[in-house]
């Protein structure tokens, strides 16, 4: 089962470098941009996955030993990822809002003032 | 002695921006409230790791503090760490300078924006990130500070509403970043697979034993993605474009600290985390990377004609040097490495700022449009003169004390190998120094000496409050120019010993012992040896050169009375010779310059120039290709 | 006696004196290899005082104190550089600055006339420092690789930057001119110094003809007369580096024998590698003067630093 995940994680992580290289488009950069990082995401999450664990949350006096449950830090770090992947889509998004109003076009082979 | 009272600097200088960024957005548009607090900000922040210096630069002292006291239990380090040692310090405190002198220099500089409410938001925002990556001993909180600091960079770059190139910049930059930043999360996932912590300390302890193939991919993950926010080749293409678009103290942070952020990384990754600097292949390729750097950015900087991406390609070049001697791992190398890294920071500051006034006084950095400034602005030509000699390392100023250093440790790194490779090493680093110095007469040429166009001849002098920053760095060039040994002693010194001092980086988070208990082997020379194989003494130059000049200013006063006069006119009589063309048209300037050396070299430099080709997919391309190649010659030689 | 090494010997007052008596024996012996009288040996300090007695016109537009300040911080720094040469054994001040500082400290008169013509506003001036910065980076190639092969060469097993070592190395083991792995390197040297101090053919920087002495164009008075001596001076300060790194084994015991042994030498070296490309040879231009230097040139010091390395 976690091969699967790792497998799904690695392909998001693919396409979306594939989709940065190859698609010319700025929007499509930008979902290139955020399937990576939901590869990452994936991926973290998956690390942190025990088989048959629990959800790690315990108040005081709960935990004994022989608990088993999965591992709480990768799914604080997916949680910062996500906001994170947000925000740069978002500003991304900005950004290409503002660069199809000053060039006309959403074509990256054309937004190349700044050039050698 | 006790240093608890000091634990808590290092944590109050990261949030003091923070918490100033979130007050200046509070204040609004009241602009003196706005720079009373973002001064006292930048420069408490200073002050506090100025105060550092004692315990940590001289006493060697390490300060480690936990958030929230979650303190290591049962072995394992689950709270977040503020860790600094000297090398931290020895970042922070030139980020903190150049953040300071940055700011001071911007409170004038964006008064001619018309959205200069959110600038210093941005500004104190990214210097914190830029602070938190520096002073923190937690391997994701790293992550967030930089992504934090890479959007603060982001939007600081797209800032200029009437910069038509600034959105593009902006977009180029954060895509070619993201590759950058998810490189670099990868990396720190599979480090936590591995190592089930996330705490810098702790890791450098567990994890150099076991190089097994999920931590040679996290090592090459990691390094080429703190390389990618370095600017390292074949990232430099979008450095050049996000320093060209952002405001010149904006460019100020971009190179001279948020790159310093890149090696700081490659430093932690390489010599603390895996501890795979002291392998042969992987000094080969930062050597190698250095080299590549170094070469393509100054060629490409010689075919520029704008001031200021000139400059971006430049600072790349000089990152490639400071990569070369980290990569040498000797302790020389490492010492000429953290000795260039203070004197980059500085010249290039410099001249960042100078090109700031340019703009400021001209509203161009168009190389070949400007001319002869320095009859209007002869104080800002003095600086440039200054920035322009330390850059390309002329005696006695700072670039050529680091360079030298440079120099040596790689000749001697040639000699200790027996391989001819450093050597030739040494050959590019001097020959990129020509080069460097060959761009800077260009600049010269261009923008400072040569006619004075007529549409700036009301061009005025630097307001005093942007000038002042300015004599600051220059004042600061000269005086880590001349004064190597006691920079080596007190500030380099204690900073490169704390790169190979891993141990005690350690048991300073984990408890004393820690170290040994885990570290199997420890292969590392402890303590740095700066040998040199030549010599230079600033000073004695600089003393045997005021004789000299004394002697020949005698001379001179001596024959006054045979001696013709001086006549200064400006009369149609005593105008320049131009041999009938008319003076606007024979300028000099930008791309007329080193016609030889272009021609020469046309097809070399005609390639770089397309494969510059402003296309986002290209870069992108580009810096895959780097992941793939690091990763597929981490694979095949570790 | 410090005071004397700096103002006397090998200082100030040596170093103008003999770069000017260098520079009229070049002419002296040019002209008589064309088969004309020539100016008397003494022409140059003639002509230095002359233009010493000149009006200084600082044209309009120029940056003045640059212009002015320039040629003088050039001739200083030069006379400095003389200081950290050993001269036939006899060093003013060891211990102070290395062969790579020595690479850089040439760099400045030349940096100086640079500017100085930059800052003059003339566009003759400014095709000139284009030019000029083109045979810097042309010569700065071959001449590290030739420090290298000889730090090299003089390391023993490890390397070194020093001059004295170099020295010291030569006075034990006979000069490296006599070394068959270095000759390349010398040859290379000898080429590199007319480079360096502008002389034909590689003058392209002050070609007269073209482009009116380049940087010089309009300089007039003291300043020009503090460049041509600067010029003179370059001349002994490269033929004394060539000294020191290719012929620093003569030694008799006697140090002022050896001194005044290494001033012939210097003169020699100027017959050689400047008077006689200049009687023989028309100028470059600027591209294939460029492309001969790091091509041939530092393909020849390439050669002496492979040789070095390899060969014991």
């Amino acid at each position: 089962m976690m091969l699967a995940n790792y497998i799904g994680a690695v392909a998001l992580f693919v396409i979306g470098f594939y989709a940065m290289m190859v698609k010319h488009n700025i929007i499509q950069i930008v979902i290139g941009m955020g399937l990576t990082d939901y590869g990452l995401n994936l991926m973290i999450v998956s690390i942190g996955f025990n088989e048959g664990g629990t959800a790690p949350i315990y108040t005081f006096g709960e935990l004994t030993s022989g608990m088993y449950f999965v591992d709480p830090i990768p799914q604080a770090l997916t949680l910062t990822s996500i906001v994170i992947g947000a925000c740069v889509t978002a500003m991304a998004m900005a950004l290409c809002i503002r660069l199809y109003k000053e060039y006309g076009t959403l074509d990256a082979r054309d937004i190349r003032r700044l050039h050698g | 002695m006790n240093y608890d009272i000091y634990s808590h600097f290092p944590v109050l200088a990261v949030m003091l921006y923070f918490v100033g960024a979130f007050i200046v957005t509070l204040i609004g548009k009241r602009r003196t409230a706005r720079n009373i607090v973002a001064g006292a900000v930048m420069l408490i922040s200073l002050a506090l790791l100025l105060a550092l210096v004692g315990p940590v630069m001289l006493d060697g002292e390490i300060i480690t503090y936990w958030m929230g006291d979650w303190e290591p239990a049962a072995g394992y380090a689950i709270g977040i760490a503020i860790e600094v040692d000297a090398l931290s310090l020895f970042f922070g405190l030139l980020a903190a300078i150049a953040v300071a002198l940055a700011g001071f220099y911007s409170f004038k500089y964006i008064t001619q924006d018309d959205a200069n409410g959110p600038f210093f938001t941005l500004f104190l925002m990214l210097s914190g990130g830029v602070m938190g990556i520096l002073l923190s001993g937690d391997l994701f909180n790293i992550y967030v500070m930089l992504e934090v600091m890479t959007f603060a960079a982001v939007g600081l770059t797209a800032f200029r509403t009437w910069n038509p190139n600034a959105r593009e910049a902006a977009f180029k930059y954060l895509v070619v970043g993201s590759i950058g930043s998810s490189c670099i999360l990868l990396g720190i996932a599979l480090v936590y697979a591995q190592c089930h912590t996330l705490n810098l300390a702790q890791i450098s302890a567990i994890l150099p034993g076991n190089l097994n193939p999920t931590t040679i991919l996290a090592f090459a993950l990691l390094f080429a993605g703190f390389g990618c926010k370095s600017f390292m080749f074949p990232f430099q293409p979008i450095a050049a474009d996000a320093h060209g678009a952002a405001p010149s103290s904006v460019s100020v942070l971009i190179s001279g600290v948020f790159t310093k952020t890149g090696v700081y990384g490659i430093i932690r990754v390489s010599y603390f985390l895996f501890r795979t600097m002291g392998l042969t292949s992987i000094q080969t390729m930062v050597v190698f990377i250095g080299c590549l750097s170094m070469f393509v950015c100054v060629t490409m900087a010689l075919n520029q004609h704008d001031f200021k991406r000139l400059l971006a390609f430049h600072s790349i070049s000089q990152i490639g040097y400071i990569l070369t001697a980290l990569g040498l791992c000797t302790g020389i190398g490492i010492a000429g490495g953290l000795y260039h890294a203070i004197n980059h920071t500085l010249f290039k500051g410099l001249l960042f700022l100078v090109a700031g006034s340019v703009l400021y006084g001209t509203g161009t950095t168009y190389l070949e449009k400007l001319g002869g400034l320095a009859r209007k602005m002869p104080q800002t030509a003095a600086l440039f003169m200054i920035g322009a000699l330390s850059i390309s390392g002329i005696p006695p100023f700072n670039g050529f004390a680091s360079k030298w250093m440079i120099y040596q440790a790689t000749f001697e790194k040639a000699a200790e190998t027996g391989s001819i490779g450093y050597a030739l090493v040494t050959v590019v680093c001097v020959v990129t120094s020509v080069l460097t110095l060959a761009s800077f007469v260009k600049v010269g040429q261009s923008v400072f000496f040569g006619q004075l166009p007529l549409e700036y001849e009301n061009v005025r002098e630097t307001p005093l409050s942007m000038r002042i920053p300015m004599w600051i760095m220059a004042a600061l060039c000269v005086i880590t120019g001349l004064f190597p040994e006691q920079m080596i002693q007190y500030v380099i010194g204690p900073a490169s010993a704390a790169v190979l001092n891993v141990p005690a980086y350690i048991d300073s988070a984990m408890g004393a012992g820690y170290a040994a208990l885990t570290m199997a082997d420890y292969s590392y020379l402890a303590e740095p040896v700066i040998s040199f194989i030549g010599f230079w003494d600033p000073v004695s130059w600089l003393v045997l050169f005021a004789i000299v000049m004394c002697a020949i200013t005698l001379a001179s006063l001596m024959g006054k009375r045979s001696r013709g006069a001086v006549t200064l006119a400006d009369d149609e009589r005593h105008a320049v010779f131009f041999g009938g063309e008319a003076a606007e048209y024979s300028h000099v300037a930008g791309a007329d310059l080193f016609w030889g050396f272009k021609h020469n070299l046309r097809g070399y430099l005609g390639f770089m120039s397309r494969a510059h080709s402003g296309v986002t997919n290209d870069y992108v391309i580009w810096g895959v290709c780097a992941l793939a190649v690091i990763t597929a010659y981490c694979f095949i030689f570790i | 006696m410090y005071l004397v090494y700096i103002l006397i010997f090998p200082g100030l007052l040596f170093s103008t004196v003999f770069g000017l008596y260098l520079a009229g024996i070049d002419r002296k012996v040019v002209a008589r290899m064309q088969k004309r009288t020539g100016p008397p040996v003494l022409q140059p300090a003639y002509d230095f005082f002359k233009l010493l007695g000149k009006e200084t016109i600082v044209p309009g537009g120029a940056a003045r104190r640059t212009f002015l300040i320039a040629p003088y911080i050039g001739l200083a720094s030069l006379i400095v550089t003389v200081l950290f040469i050993p001269i036939g054994g006899l060093q003013a001040f060891g211990g102070m600055a290395d062969m790579v500082v020595i690479l850089y400290l040439i760099t400045i008169p030349s940096l100086a006339m640079i500017f100085g013509g930059s800052a003059s506003a003339s566009p003759y001036a400014g095709v000139g420092v284009s030019r000029s910065m083109v045979a810097i980076m042309a010569y700065e190639l071959p001449l590290i690789l030739v420090l290298l092969a000889v730090g090299k060469a003089a390391g023993v097993n490890a390397v070194t930057f020093s001059l004295e070592q170099v020295t010291l190395y030569q006075q034990f083991f006979g000069s490296f001119l006599f070394d068959w792995r270095l000759i390349p390197a010398a040859l290379a040297m000898l080429l590199v110094i007319p480079c360096e101090v502008g002389a034909h053919p590689f003058d392209v920087g002050e070609a007269e003809t073209e482009i009116c002495e380049g940087p010089l164009v309009e300089y007039s008075g003291a300043p020009l007369a503090v460049f041509k001596l600067s010029h003179a001076v370059k001349m002994f300060v490269m033929t004394a580096l060539f000294t020191a790194l290719f012929l620093g084994g003569i030694s008799t015991g006697m140090l002022w024998l050896d001194v005044v042994i290494a001033i012939v030498i210097c003169t020699v070296v100027t017959l050689l590698c400047m008077t006689l490309l200049h009687a023989v040879t028309a100028r470059l231009k600027v591209e294939q003067m460029f492309k001969f230097f790091w091509t041939v040139v530092s393909g020849l010091a390439l050669v002496s630093l492979l040789l070095v390395w390899f060969v014991n």
